[in-house]
């Protein structure tokens, strides 16, 4: 399976969802596979952040859909936030985990759930988060993207897609920062509010 | 820490607009985590470090609310991935408040670490802070932490010691 495909699949069902993703190639296959959410994406760089910064998004806004795209490297970073999920029990975050066994942005070396030992699914399970699954093709993971869109509970499926990357692919140029006026411009106009405003007159 | 002091603090975080608080608790701030949790306008997040906290923190900037991490000194330590990748990286601010273990009159061998790396640290990332040891001096010190955060968008901190924490 690979993660462009399910991209693809997954952004059909997305319209007003706010989505945060990790780094590495996912993050120019998923401008690629998702042009209308370009501004409703925020890209962040570190392992272990994803999720919890997705969550803290979800309890900020509790009447949007969160998407967090976090992948096997990053979730073994912080297994933490599941527990934290567990026991939250946030009713509009989706969590998608790209579990490719491997860092691929360094070049492939194998991560923890390489072994066939280590079930991100099932800890998730075992951490309080009852809809946790593992998806091994597009058509499983859409059917689970089309619950987990739809949950009112906190949604992680565990996609197992290929060490690939997608070829010729257009790379973003924008940096973290230009990333993050990009995303709140977003939320502000889409939500109504004022996240970062005017300077004071004094 | 005295009533009086629980409720300088929540005072200062109201002020500020805070109606979100990401915690891992500690002994120097025993009493303020529970009055937190019964603040009818406080939402408190449990987490299982300050690191994920850092990190809920942030995600809650985006959304246009406004969080607070409280933790002891030593979550700082557990928390320099994430606010370097948010605060240097992208220019999205944690605002802490931690008590300062280690400080003058620390009376524990184990909080000794925490007080030699807590203001290295802090001054490593280039964190503004302050460190407040009178009562009187929290609920300000709080608002002003929020106001350089939003107009840095940079994190600042704010650590309690002295008579606050004993």
């Amino acid at each position: 399976m690979k993660r462009f495909d399910c991209m693809t699949a997954l952004a059909k069902h997305l319209k007003d969802e706010l989505v945060i993703l990790s780094l590495g190639a996912s993050v120019d296959e998923w401008y690629n596979a998702a042009p209308h959410m370009r501004e409703a994406s925020l890209f962040q760089q570190q392992l272990g952040c994803v999720t919890p910064q997705a969550f803290g998004l979800a309890a900020g806004l509790p009447d949007r859909r969160i998407v967090s795209l976090d992948t096997d490297g990053g979730m073994m970073f912080n297994l933490g936030i599941l527990a934290t999920l567990g026991n939250e029990q946030p009713k509009n975050l989706f969590v998608v985990v790209w579990d490719n066994e491997c860092y691929q942005s360094i070049g492939g070396p194998p991560t923890h759930t390489a072994s066939g030992r280590v079930d991100i699914a099932a800890i998730a399970r075992g951490a309080g988060v009852e809809k946790a699954f593992t998806a091994r093709t597009v058509e499983e993971f859409e059917a689970h993207c089309t619950a987990g869109l739809a949950a009112d509970e906190p949604y992680v499926v565990v996609a197992k897609v290929a060490g690939t990357v997608q070829p010729d692919i257009k790379r973003k140029h924008s940096d973290g920062r230009e990333d993050k006026y990009i995303f709140v411009r977003h939320v502000e106009e889409t939500e109504g509010i004022v996240i970062m405003g005017p300077s004071e007159h004094n | 820490m005295k009533q009086s002091a629980v409720d300088a603090v929540i005072r200062g975080l109201k002020r500020a607009g805070v109606s979100i608080v990401c915690y891992l608790p500690d002994s120097l701030f025993k009493e303020l985590y529970p009055a937190l949790d019964a603040d009818p306008d406080i939402r408190t997040i449990r987490v299982t470090n300050e690191g994920e906290g850092a990190a809920i923190c942030g995600g809650v900037f985006l959304s246009g609310k406004r969080a607070a991490l409280i933790m002891e000194n030593s979550g700082l330590r557990a928390s320099v991935e994430p606010l370097a990748r948010m605060g240097l990286g992208a220019g999205i601010p944690v605002v802490m408040l931690m008590s300062y273990r280690g400080d003058m009159g620390e009376n524990n061998w184990w909080a000794v670490p925490h007080g030699i790396t807590m203001e290295p640290v802090l001054n490593a990332l280039r964190v503004p802070y302050v460190v407040e040891r009178e009562e009187d001096k929290i609920e300000q010190a709080i608002f002003d932490a929020y106001e350089l955060a939003y107009s840095s968008y940079y994190h600042t901190a704010v650590a309690l010691s002295g008579s606050i924490v004993r």
